[in-house]
């Protein structure tokens, strides 16, 4: 069989065309030992963070190697992605990373770190499809939010009493089946009835905008990669009609 | 269970679309890989008819009869209907029994008063997500296989889109795992289907039903679309394509256990699983892009049996309702690939749709018949475990893709292949050896069980 070598006329490899040239990190921290850190997390090197970290806490505080080292690292990780230069696996595994390091300083501590804020994620009553609920909840993390992750096939009243019992500022739901979606409108409906005023961002599959902005508190998430920035938006006082205006429409 | 050993086509240049190597004949008289390609339409219920019974009936006696209301309107000959069942149908089995014996009476009618010949396949919902359940006894389990029973009374066709080792690849595949690929899809994923398709199969013998073949949309569908087109930063294209050919090895197993075809339409994996065992297949591609977008719609459909649209919700267009308008779609393709066989331009025409993507990307491209044909071989070469002919494929569509210099990379895309390259080649040679490293290794990843693979 001919295959052609010139198929220009039959597709455009823009994926080609638009590759970011390859740079590498910037330095995040003018102390070295805290950089060497933070590498470990640029580098989502799990298998050897504890180590960097425990040997790095004889000489630091445990909020001195979070602050300026592990969050440092995810902030220059999260850049690199903002930019085309990363892909998911690599935040995921520098996430990973920075979370065992994370780990390892509140033992020393003795306590957990203070974190931004929780958000309640889970995957629609019916569903089992939860790759995209996973994401979201990895890069929540990343980003210093709390998450309560509910998982899978999550009954609506289970949702519902999250909420209510947890106060988070921004609740998640993820449907791949247009079947499943329905279960959203029901939990938007409860938590208006129980003054619950949380931002409701739901995505996924066949989740469409129209769908989601169609009932109170619904705001559509198009991409995983939004959810720290809704958070943020969240966190920051924003209702979700503001949310709604801001990110859908 | 045997691995298979051999090819059924002694080289790619023998597969063509349309005619397979050991045809199935349906209750209406349907040859499915008997010479001549069938559309396969899929219609999917809106939201909210799935509340009750009632309304789920009503809702596909409309999107199913629409469908076969189309082909007489212009003359499409054939027509597969395929249901995949929504949570509902599967969770309460008698649903999806209802629905499929509505369905028979309407080809019934369609066949006595047109002489329409239709089939109809019923896809079971897999709802046993393993993180969740015991994958061999949960409640999930008995209505899966309560089900196949139901349907299987009234279907021609049963199938079903496993989720074996789901829990282990969501966990690799945001990791750039490919070890964790082979484990989650290749060894949890074949070891599942065994327990599963040697049921499914008795099930389908009881009552005269062809047990057609599984998917791996769980997994492989799940890379392929995280890496998406050309300006997704997911997953990078080439993991997507080895995590294709990994799971090969578990797609297999359905007809290792028995299954006959055909296979299920999103199963991209099937130009290879043809290749080896000559069941006729069934795939989709630019047809499909009302449910998802790929980059092989038309390369896909190079060596397919069954045209397929993937999914498409019921509701009205412009021209009629979708399933009408995507089944009219659908006869239209078919009716170009069956008119070039008939004229004897089968070649020519299967040549214009593998160059049409063969180069668009790493999927596209391991797809075609050649490199199919290739893993295949691969494939049969190293029968010794579920793991070892896993490694075999993805190892083999590696080289593949780097041999090509035409197969244009990303210099981020060929970095990771040439990484994923050495990481397959530290892996140990034999399954007890990868299965005791992964155990050990994955063993902490939330709501795996190896006692739910018999491990």
């Amino acid at each position: 069989m001919n295959y052609l070598t010139d198929t220009s006329n039959i597709f455009t490899r823009y994926d080609l065309n638009i590759e970011v040239a390859q740079q590498g990190a910037r330095k995040v921290s003018g102390d070295e030992i805290l950089q060497n850190v933070a590498d470990f997390v640029i580098n989502g090197d799990e298998d050897g963070i504890a180590d960097v970290v425990k040997e790095t806490l004889e000489t630091k505080t445990p909020m001195e190697v979070i602050n300026d080292g592990l969050i440092s690292g995810m902030n220059e990780v999260s850049r690199l992605w903002d930019e085309g230069i990363y892909f998911l696996p690599q935040v995921i595994l520098s996430s990973d990373a920075m979370n065992m390091g994370i780990a390892i300083c509140e033992e020393k501590m003795g306590r957990s770190m203070d974190k931004k804020g929780k958000v309640v994620t889970h995957t629609a009553e019916g569903d089992i499809h939860d790759i995209g609920q996973v994401i979201v909840n990895a890069l929540l993390n990343a980003n210093g939010f709390e998450v309560v992750n509910l998982g899978a096939d999550v009954p609506v009243d289970k949702v519902v009493e999250a909420c209510r019992t947890h106060n988070p500022v921004m609740v998640t739901g993820t449907a791949l089946m247009t079947t499943t979606m329905t279960a959203f409108p029901k939990i938007a409906t409860q938590l208006k009835r129980l003054n619950l005023n949380i931002p409701f961002v739901c995505g996924g599959g066949a989740v469409s905008e129209e769908y989601v902005t169609g009932f109170d508190m619904g705001i559509w998430g198009k991409e995983a990669n939004q959810a720290p920035g809704m958070a943020e938006d969240a966190l920051g006082g924003d209702e979700w009609q503001a949310m709604r205006s801001k990110w859908n429409g | 269970m045997k691995l298979s050993s051999s090819m059924a086509y002694s080289s790619a240049d023998e597969m063509m679309f349309g005619t397979a190597k050991y045809p199935v004949e349906t209750k209406r008289g349907l040859k499915i890989g008997g010479g001549h390609v069938i559309p396969e339409i899929v219609p999917h219920p809106r939201p909210g008819s799935e509340k009750t019974i009632k309304t789920l009936l009503r809702e596909y006696e409309r999107a199913n009869g629409d469908a076969l209301e189309r082909c007489v309107i212009v003359g499409h000959p054939y027509l597969q209907v395929e249901n995949e069942h929504v949570f509902q149908m599967t969770h309460n089995p008698k649903w999806g029994g209802e629905i499929a014996a509505q369905t028979a009476r309407q080809m019934d009618d369609y066949k006595e008063k047109y002489g329409l010949i239709s089939a109809y396949r019923a896809t079971v919902a897999d709802l046993r997500k393993p993180d969740m359940v015991g994958m061999r006894d949960s409640d999930y389990t008995r209505e899966v296989l309560e089900s196949f029973e139901e349907c299987a009374k009234y279907a021609d066709i049963i199938s079903i889109e496993s989720m074996g080792g789901k829990e282990i690849f969501d966990h690799a595949i945001i990791r750039n795992d490919v070890g964790g690929l082979l484990f989650g899809q290749a060894v949890l994923g074949g070891l599942d289907m065994e327990w599963m398709w040697t049921q499914i199969v008795e099930i389908a013998k009881k009552h005269g039903c062809i047990p057609g073949g599984d998917t791996n949309c769980a997994e492989a569908n799940t890379a392929m679309f995280m890496a998406g087109g050309f300006i997704s930063k997911d997953v990078p294209h080439t993991l997507a394509a080895l995590s294709r050919a990994i799971c090969v090895s578990r797609s297999l197993v359905a007809y290792e256990c028995g299954a006959t075809g055909p296979s299920k339409d999103c199963a991209y994996e099937d130009p290879i699983i043809k290749s080896i065992t000559g069941i006729p297949i069934a795939t989709e591609g630019k047809t499909s892009a009302c449910a998802h977008s790929d980059l092989c719609g038309n390369v896909i459909g190079a060596v397919c049996d069954l045209w397929s649209n993937e999914a498409v919700e019921y509701h009205d267009m412009f021209g009629a309702s979708t399933t009408a308008v995507f089944t009219e779609i659908l006869g239209y393709d078919v009716a170009a690939m069956n008119s070039s066989i008939d004229l004897g331009y089968q070649k020519e025409f299967q040549a214009c749709l593998i160059n049409s993507d063969r180069y668009r990307g790493p999927h596209g491209f391991m797809l075609c018949p050649d490199n199919a044909w290739e893993i295949g071989k691969a494939v049969v070469d190293n029968n010794e475990s579920l793991y070892v002919r896993g490694k075999a494929a993805a190892v083999k569509c590696g080289e593949l893709m780097l041999g090509d210099p035409n197969l244009k990379l990303t210099n981020f895309e060929k970095e990771s292949l040439e990484a994923y390259m050495k990481d397959l080649e530290a892996l140990p040679d034999k399954e007890e050896d990868f299965i005791d490293l992964s155990l050990k290794k994955y063993g902490k990843v939330k709501g795996f069980k190896p006692a739910s693979y018999g491990l």
